[in-house]
């Protein structure tokens, strides 16, 4: 985890730069996000270590019939993971690239990666203030503040939407459902 | 534009500080039975036993008049330690109660949860249900003799299917026999299913040599001849079949699952009492009385200093079996 | 011919206007819920079990049945128009279905999938009221080493979805199977990845993996290049489908039910293994294979159908054995128990009319479902013209109150956050997000199963392959491996560039990788080169 969140630190720092002017094949940056690729390699490899260091702390039972017991697969899993950490390795160091969503080089496109940890961030505040603020609220913030993060600058209209479709989920959850969302600091002072 | 972007905000907070409590529907004034904002939580997924306890029990208090809103959430994870915990940590809460069972007992155990049913207040037990012995229909085993003369010469081929995990209720039933049958508990081949319904398809096929669940759920199969009720782990026979229970067929075993409520610990004694006057009450209730009937739980009401007691040795039980299948 | 009369019974219950009405209320709820990020139709039939109490027992199942079919249908619009599954059986059409809406053919997609899901359901009800007893008796036989020997034959078919990279393709694969390890181990109850937290210990739930890799990371994927992409809409397109979509479509609609229909009377873990399957079939046998991953509306049609059917076939065994074989029949189960109705062998014999009127209502729902849906693809693509500010936002908001309404515990929607960070990074670094999808589904069953039949063998391997069921389907699996080889000792030459994968990143291809993949691709190659001998 740790290789991965340095690893965008560092796509943020070079996205401005990006975003003016397309690189050029065969540049310095270029060989830079093909070296960026081996941070899933490394991550892949982390992740290989941790599944199998869980599973040989894991506690032995009895019980287990057949050659297959509850180590077993995790074992496999992880071998494989760190195997194909490797291959992956080698494939990125041959030049080799994974082709995104679009269809387009992984990597090769200008990323805006401020907008991205303003999204997470919004979320991850969300989750906090849910319990203290109730769901109302926080839905509200959470749909403005994605919206913001998008681009939308209607400061007339998008407050007003956000509560508005907030509002009506708590209503509809909570009467029409029956489920129970945190109602917010006044809850039982009205 | 700055005057209506101002506008736009205040509505915006005033819609959603105001709103909830205006649409919430009140809860009443506190009087004899009914708790403003009294929560029943579910410590497993919708649809699952403790769930239909719970909310069977929350509309036949609002039918009776008991209360006039009870709200019912599910909180599941880990066999119910998840909402164990979260019950232990709202320590003082008079308006929350947690449905549960032997289940939670065991979980408890084998997942070694920080929190522990001593922790929390008991309230009440509510229902209770003996366990069945099913086989096929083709099964060669025609009497419960039979499957256990079989099952004490080779236990390691006669898979027992089971609806719960280790420590579970169908679980704990088989090893109770094994012990009383002097068979080996970590010779006993259990393997367990994802509830009693994954189970059926195993039982029914023949997969398994014997399955052990509730007689709610298989009350049809066995009806209709799909199924072979071999024994019964409770007290008394089942109304209706004839089969024999495990003390009849010879065995020092009586074995019940049970549901009942718990409460967070450090109640003020008022607060308990009137919880426990709450399902006092509920358990009078003509309503109740038909959703015993019509689901087929058998009435099983403990409360207080006694239900606590009966806890504790329900734990005793459940630790002694799990040690002896080295967990 | 008794079962006809009965359901010509079924409809006099189906069609007053109150049963008319609690179905019609069912397909509109249940296709807004599964629109709905996060909450499947499990989620939807247990919160709406409260509300029905009111009801008549028939009323409500009508309402419920309704509620699972519009729920099915729903999780598939916004995959296809916003590549966010609502629930993870919808996952599948979004490979297909989400490039078709990028290129304007939304509509078709939609329609594809509205017609695919009619014939599945019709075609799967048809089989339920034919064949039911047969069905379920069959399904009852199946056990443990059957169920993993399908498993083994799913994970072969993984390898023509692992993409044009297949080390990337096998990356994601594993990093789903590391997810689905999370958890409580089922057999013995020990502690896997858990680090100690209870919260952790039931796994993480295949909806919130779904969610969050899928629409959380798509939102995040869309921040990331939105200053690049922010001027553009997506065309909407024209909205029916035209004649040669209807030639490509009208074959996998009909062999959908085919593989979903028995699954869904199977134990085997829901929707998501036969649209999967139905998904790589349908590719498999294309002529327009080269289409695949760019919006084939054969990706579409296939597991729509199939997703449909297989809702069907659970029905049959819940209503025949009292066997729920995935989540909504559990909680249908409990429901039926509520009204102190025992569904199971009597049930047909005991409540005719309730079966019978409940059977009755599905053809009504489809139809309802068909007559609101198709209309309403042209206006459902139109949300594509929504701000995307708004849409995204949007997205955001529904996958978080999902999370959280489950269990009302604000850590899953960290959780989910972490997946959806999970995707975006996936799609950055062009790992395929469906091969990670399959393995947290496939993986832990698999396990399961693998365990549970040595369990009951008492841990002797031979307990694999002792049934007929099960050594068929091994052989199934040599021949497809061997295929290539077989091919080349006829003197067959000429691989297909199709069959082979992209040109890029095959550089590292090891030896197990590429033995994996001519099986995965034999099939293919046979089918091609009929297809070019006509030529």
């Amino acid at each position: 985890m740790s290789t991965e969140s340095t690893d965008s630190a560092s796509e943020s720092r070079e996205a401005p730069e990006a975003a003016t002017r397309p690189p050029a094949p065969g540049s310095w940056r270029e060989r830079l996000r093909g070296r960026s690729e081996l941070g899933v390699s490394v991550l892949l490899l982390l992740v290989g270590v941790l599944v199998l260091s869980d599973t040989f702390t894991m506690e032995t039972v009895a019980d287990q019939r057949g050659p297959v017991g509850p180590r077993t697969v995790p074992i496999v899993v992880g071998v494989s993971l760190l195997v194909v950490a490797v291959v992956l390795a080698v494939d990125v160091l041959r030049g080799g690239r994974g082709e995104s969503d679009q269809g387009e080089k992984a990597g090769s496109e200008p990323a805006d990666w401020r907008t991205v940890a303003l999204l997470a961030g919004i979320f991850l505040a969300a989750a906090v203030l849910i319990e203290p603020l109730g769901f109302p609220v926080t839905g509200a913030l959470l749909f403005w503040g994605s919206a913001y993060a998008l681009g939308s600058r209607n400061f007339s209209r998008d407050p007003l939407i956000a509560a508005v479709l907030s509002m009506a989920t708590f209503a509809a959850f909570n009467t029409l459902l029956g489920v129970p969302l945190p109602g917010g600091p006044l809850m039982g002072v009205l | 534009m700055r005057q209506r972007t101002l506008l736009s905000l205040l509505g915006a907070t005033l819609l959603v500080l105001i709103g909830p409590p205006l649409i919430t529907t009140g809860s009443g004034a506190e009087t004899g039975t009914n708790i403003p904002g009294l929560q029943f939580m579910v410590p497993n997924t919708p649809g699952g036993g403790y769930d239909i306890t719970a909310r069977t029990a929350a509309k036949d208090a609002e039918d009776a008049g008991l209360n006039h809103n009870v709200e019912v959430f599910n909180l599941p994870g880990a066999g119910g330690t998840v909402g164990l915990t979260r019950l232990v940590n709202e320590r003082g809460n008079g308006k929350l109660a947690m449905s549960m069972g032997l289940g939670v007992v065991g979980a408890v155990r084998t997942n070694d949860s920080p929190s522990t049913l001593a922790d929390a207040t008991p309230i009440a037990r509510t229902v209770e249900e003996p366990n069945i012995v099913v086989v096929s229909k083709d099964s060669k085993y025609k009497t419960f003799e039979q499957l256990l003369a079989d099952w004490k010469k080779k236990p390691g081929s006669l898979p027992v299917g089971g609806g719960s995990s280790a420590g579970g209720p169908d679980h704990l039933a088989p090893m109770l026999m094994a012990r009383d049958a002097g068979i080996e508990p970590k010779s006993v081949n259990y393997v367990p299913f994802d509830g009693g319904g994954e189970l059926l398809a195993s039982v029914l096929g023949g997969k398994v040599a014997f399955g052990i669940s509730g007689i709610s759920e298989y009350r049809d199969q066995i009806e209709s001849g799909e199924l072979r009720l071999l024994a019964v782990t409770g007290k008394e026979r089942i109304d209706g079949f004839d089969a024999p229970t495990l003390k009849e067929a010879g065995m020092d075993v009586e074995f019940t699952n049970w549901r009942g409520i718990m409460a967070p610990p450090g109640l003020p004694e008022a607060q308990r009492a009137k919880l426990i006057h709450f399902f006092d009450e509920l358990h009078r209730s003509p309503q109740w009385r038909k959703s015993l009937k019509r689901n087929g739980w058998d009435d099983a009401y403990l409360t207080g200093e006694k239900y606590r007691r009966f806890l504790e040795a329900q734990d005793k039980r459940v630790q002694s079996v799990l040690k002896e299948v080295g967990k | 011919m008794e079962s006809l009369s009965s359901l010509l019974d079924g409809f006099g219950t189906a069609l007053t206007p109150l049963n008319l009405l609690w179905a019609a209320v069912g397909v509109l709820l249940g296709t807004a819920i599964g629109v709905l990020p996060g909450i499947g139709p499990a989620m939807a039939v247990a919160l709406l079990l409260p509300v029905t109490y009111g009801l008549d027992p028939i009323g409500a199942f009508i309402m419920f049945a309704g509620i699972y079919y519009g729920g099915m249908f729903g999780g598939s619009t916004t995959s296809i128009l916003l590549n966010t599954p609502g629930e993870s059986a919808a996952v599948v059409t979004a490979i297909e279905g989400n490039p078709m809406a990028k290129s304007g053919r939304g509509s078709q997609a939609l329609a594809a999938a509205a017609i695919g899901h009619f014939a599945g359901g019709m075609i799967g009800t048809i089989l339920l009221v034919a064949l039911a007893p047969t069905v379920a008796s069959l399904a009852v036989d199946i056990g443990a080493p059957d169920y993993f020997a399908i498993m083994v034959l799913a994970f072969i078919a993984v390898t023509s979805v692992l993409g044009s990279s297949r080390v990337r393709g096998f990356a994601a694969l594993l990093i789903g199977l590391t997810i689905g390890l999370v958890g409580l181990d089922q057999m013995t109850g020990q502690q896997r990845l858990t680090f100690g937290s209870l919260q952790l210990s039931d796994g993480i739930d295949v909806v919130i993996v779904a969610v969050g890799l899928f629409a959380i990371g798509e939102a995040l994927w869309v921040a990331a290049q939105a200053h690049r992409t922010a001027g553009e809409s997506i065309p909407v397109g024209q909205p029916w489908l035209g004649g040669s979509d209807l030639r490509r479509t009208w074959k996998p609609w009909l062999r959908g039910p085919a593989i979903g229909f028995p699954f869904g009377a199977i134990p085997a873990g829901g929707a998501e293994i036969p649209t999967f399957l139905s998904y790589v079939t349908e590719k498999r046998l294309s002529r327009h294979k080269n289409e695949f991953g760019k919006g084939a509306i054969e990706g579409v049609a296939g597991p729509e159908s199939a997703a449909s059917a297989s809702a069907a076939g659970t029905l049959v065994s819940l209503l025949t054995l009292g066997l729920p074989t995935t989540a909504v029949a559990a909680v249908m189960l409990a429901a039926f128990q509520q009204y102190g109705i025992q569904p199971g062998p009597l049930l047909f014999e005991r409540e005719p009319d309730l079966v019978w009127g409940l059977i009755a209502s599905l053809f009504v729902g489809m139809v309802l479902l068909l007559v609101l849906n198709l209309p309403m693809a042209p206006v459902w693509a139109k949300l594509l013209r929504v701000p995307r500010p708004y849409l995204y936002a949007g997205i955001l908001f529904f996958a978080a109150v999902g999370a959280y309404a489950v269990g009302g515990e604000a850590i899953d929607m960290v959780i989910l956050l972490i997946i959806g960070v999970l995707g975006l990074m996936m799609r950055r670094f062009g790992l395929p997000v469906l091969p990670a999808i399959i393995g947290v589904i496939l993986g832990p069953n698999a396990e399961q199963q693998l365990r549970r039949a040595l369990q009951i063998s008492d841990g002797s391997v031979t307990g694999l392959v002792n049934t007929p069921f099960a050594v068929t389907v091994y052989v199934v699996i040599a021949v497809l491996l061997a295929w290539p080889w077989l091919r080349r000792l006829a003197g067959g030459r000429g691989r297909s560039p199709e069959g082979r994968g992209g040109p890029g990143g095959d550089g590292g291809d090891g030896g197990p990788g590429g033995g994996d993949s001519t099986g995965g691709d034999g099939g293919d190659d046979g089918v091609q080169d009929k297809e070019d001998a006509k030529v």
